[in-house]
């Protein structure tokens, strides 16, 4: 079957960018009521959760996630140690919601600062520092903090090894959207009108659970909302971010530090600034882990939390905005779903139980370098090349459609990693 | 006096330790200019083969000499399978295939022998052998120090007195020459990675030895981080230097928590890592190795 081609810009192009990005909306907001109540799957005895809770923390590992594609995906440097971000932004949001009784959104724009200017100043060696020299120190970095943030003189602020938890939640939903702060029990919320909703259709209905949503319920919707925005606030911004100056910049430093150089960008602010924006984004990451969790514990940023995101990074797509929001999903659901394995036909019980989702992706990121560099994203563009192709449109000014024919030719199909990124 | 000596007694012990897997890195990035970060697990997995064979009822001794020897079979598989493949300049992909080797091998020592600390048979007589001013030296500590000097020094002779020595050397001071006068590199990477195994198993197995400390499969994380800092301290390619960071990172990290109050235990590691971050700033060839030079 030949492909369908589609001219970038033209009304068939909006049309199908509209009707896929509504399905996708739409599929999110039902999955989203679905599963409200943490459903699971049964296969073969067994039971996957597919939990809210599950999807808010893949959309904080997403948002870390991104911040290496920026730096490692679109600049090139090797730099590893995000769960170092990743904690930083969870201790202050954790530390400013706990202590200082701030509302969580509002701590990011302390979190947001902090990790950036960091995240600058630690990237000062990698001006020198290049290659495989800063994987190791960033790696090293990422090993060191859970024992910095155990430290006793910082333990007013960390409260130690116990971890600073959140014990009062803030993030109950306004009350135009769910019950509101002061609501009565009982009060029917315009979230709990909209489940009813879907629970009135035939047959599907009782996917929708039963009756209004408790509060519970309806906080984690909230939070849902909440991290979905943020996570498409930040997609957004590095999508910008890439294809502006700054970004076409950091580009020509992952392809050819020489030739970039050469070209008059200037290497060390490209790369500061890409160091930075990395690292901020990493710990807005932490403040939607800990918008979730409600805990900001030390174990939960040890090393392998820096390599779970490498590999996340690698198994989405490096290099891809998207590819980002696809490793962290199976970075999350990958470990969860093999220890709820607890049973299968031919493999011994003993070799379910204890970190097998560990080995299952330390396995699948040594075999997908080998069959698929470019990752799951690079899979589905290929895929989906041999039924839609989008092709730049031709200009209308007639000296320049011999140029534009010329990209159409280059504008292949399975360009590798390198492809600019085609929405999220 | 007495504590300070021991302080750097126990130093010396540790650094000992991490001069050893500290000389496995520095193997392979001679020969690859690659770093491995799996060879701590791997290191660790060796260790676990000894402590296997040792509760078969294998002698002690003759259970590390086998898990060397099995380590080192299993590294020069790993690097025909799944390092061979990759072209050496690029590092992304390595370094991925590294840490897939890292994740996975840690995950699979923890499905055999689950996330316990075992406890490793001494590999050394215990007591104190001598006391200087005081300081007790312990036999272990003798004997640790003295194997990293033995292994050094075999390792100086297997590499400049035996052929296969020859060619390694000349593979890693340059790849494409070496090739056209017919040495054959990728065996000869592949002896590297090997030998560089079974140098981390025993350092390993020396580590987890010591009678305060025992074997589980997180028990390398930290050392690799020493380990590493070692080796760029005294150079990344320089054998000798390993042994120099080692014991110098041993030292600086007993003597920073007996002395430096202000700097809690838990911080030794954080020292490790900005001696790193200082020595690559302002010597990025450490202080044996030879600096790179590079052409644009």
């Amino acid at each position: 079957m030949a492909a369908r081609i589609i001219t970038a810009g033209s009304t068939e192009h909006r049309n199908y960018k509209l009707i896929v990005g509504g399905l996708g909306v739409l599929a999110f907001i039902l999955f989203a009521f679905a599963y409200i109540d943490t459903a699971s799957l049964e296969i073969a005895g067994n039971k996957y959760n597919l939990s809210i809770i599950r999807v808010n923390k893949a959309i904080a590992f997403a948002i870390a996630i991104l911040g290496l594609q920026v730096i490692v995906g679109y600049t090139g440097q090797l730099a590893l140690g995000q769960s170092f971000f990743f904690g930083m932004g969870a201790y202050i949001t954790a530390w400013l919601v706990a202590d200082h009784s701030w509302p969580y959104l509002l701590t990011l724009i302390v979190v947001v600062p902090a990790c950036f200017i960091v995240g600058m100043i630690l990237g000062i060696p990698a001006l020198r520092v290049k290659g495989l020299y800063l994987a190791l120190i960033t790696l090293g970095l990422a090993a060191v903090f859970p024992s910095l943030v155990k430290l006793d003189a910082l333990s007013d602020y960390t409260n130690g090894a116990g971890g600073k938890s959140v014990s009062e939640s803030k993030l109950i939903p306004p009350g135009w959207l769910g019950g509101g702060v002061d609501a009565p029990r009982g009060t029917i919320s315009n979230l709990d009108r909209f489940a009813e909703f879907l629970q009135t259709f035939p047959v599907v209905g009782g996917f929708f659970g039963d009756g209004p949503l408790s509060s519970r319920e309806e906080e984690r919707m909230w939070k849902l909302i909440l991290l979905t925005l943020m996570l498409v606030a930040c997609c957004w911004l590095v999508s910008n971010l890439i294809q502006s100056r700054p970004g076409r910049a950091m580009r020509a430093v992952r392809d050819n530090e020489t030739g970039a150089a050469v070209s008059g960008i200037n290497l060390a602010s490209t790369k500061t600034l890409a160091f930075g924006v990395a690292s901020a984004l990493g710990g807005v990451g932490g403040t939607a882990y800990v918008m979730e969790v409600g805990i900001a514990s030390p174990d939960d940023f040890a090393q392998v939390i820096a390599i779970l995101f490498i590999v996340g990074l690698v198994v989405g797509g490096v290099g891809t905005i998207s590819g980002a929001i696809v490793g962290a999903f199976v970075i999350v659901f990958v470990p969860d779903w093999s220890s709820s394995t607890q049973e299968l036909p031919i493999v011994p019980e003993r070799w379910l139980q204890g970190p097998t989702g560990s080995l299952i992706l330390g396995a699948g990121l040594i075999l997908l370098t080998f069959v698929l560099p470019g990752g799951i994203v690079a899979a589905y563009r290929r895929l989906k090349a041999r039924f839609i192709q989008i092709v730049p449109g031709v200009p209308t000014m007639p000296s320049m459609a011999a140029a534009a024919e010329a990209a159409i030719d280059t504008t292949g199909v399975d360009t590798p990693t390198a492809q600019e990124p085609t929405g999220v | 006096m007495q504590l300070f000596l021991q302080r750097v007694i126990d130093g010396l012990t540790n650094g000992s330790a991490y001069a050893l897997v500290a000389v496995a890195l520095v193997l392979i990035f001679k020969a690859t200019t690659l770093i491995n970060f799996a060879q701590g697990e791997q290191a660790m997995l060796g260790a676990f083969f000894a402590l296997q064979l040792w509760m078969w009822g294998v002698p002690m001794w003759g259970a590390v000499i086998i898990s060397m020897i099995l380590s080192a079979l299993l590294a020069a598989l790993i690097e025909r399978t799944l390092i061979r493949p990759f072209d050496p300049s690029d590092h992304l992909p390595l370094v991925i295939v590294t840490l897939g080797l890292f994740l996975g091998i840690n995950a699979l020592a923890g499905l055999i022998w689950r996330f316990d600390p075992w406890r490793f048979p001494e590999l050394f007589p215990s007591g104190v052998a001598f006391s200087i001013g005081g300081a007790n030296v312990t036999w272990y500590a003798v004997c640790t120090v003295l194997s990293a000097i033995v292994i050094l020094g075999s390792l100086q002779l297997l590499l400049s007195r035996t052929k296969i020595g020859l060619a390694f050397r000349a593979v890693s001071s340059n790849l494409e020459s070496s090739q056209l006068v017919g040495i054959r590199v990728g065996p000869t990477l592949q002896f590297g990675w090997a030998l560089a195994a079974a140098v981390g198993t025993l350092g390993a197995s020396i580590y987890v030895a010591n009678p305060v400390l025992s074997i589980e499969p997180t028990v390398m994380l930290t050392v690799l981080v020493f380990a590493a800092s070692a080796a760029a301290l005294g150079g990344l390619d320089s054998l000798w230097g390993a042994l120099a960071g080692g014991l110098g990172i041993g030292f600086i990290q007993s003597l920073l928590v007996q002395y430096a109050p202000f700097i809690p235990t838990e911080l030794s590691l954080l020292t490790a890592v900005v001696v790193l971050l200082v020595v690559l700033f302002f010597r990025p060839a450490g202080f044996f190795g030879t600096a790179a030079v590079e052409r644009v």
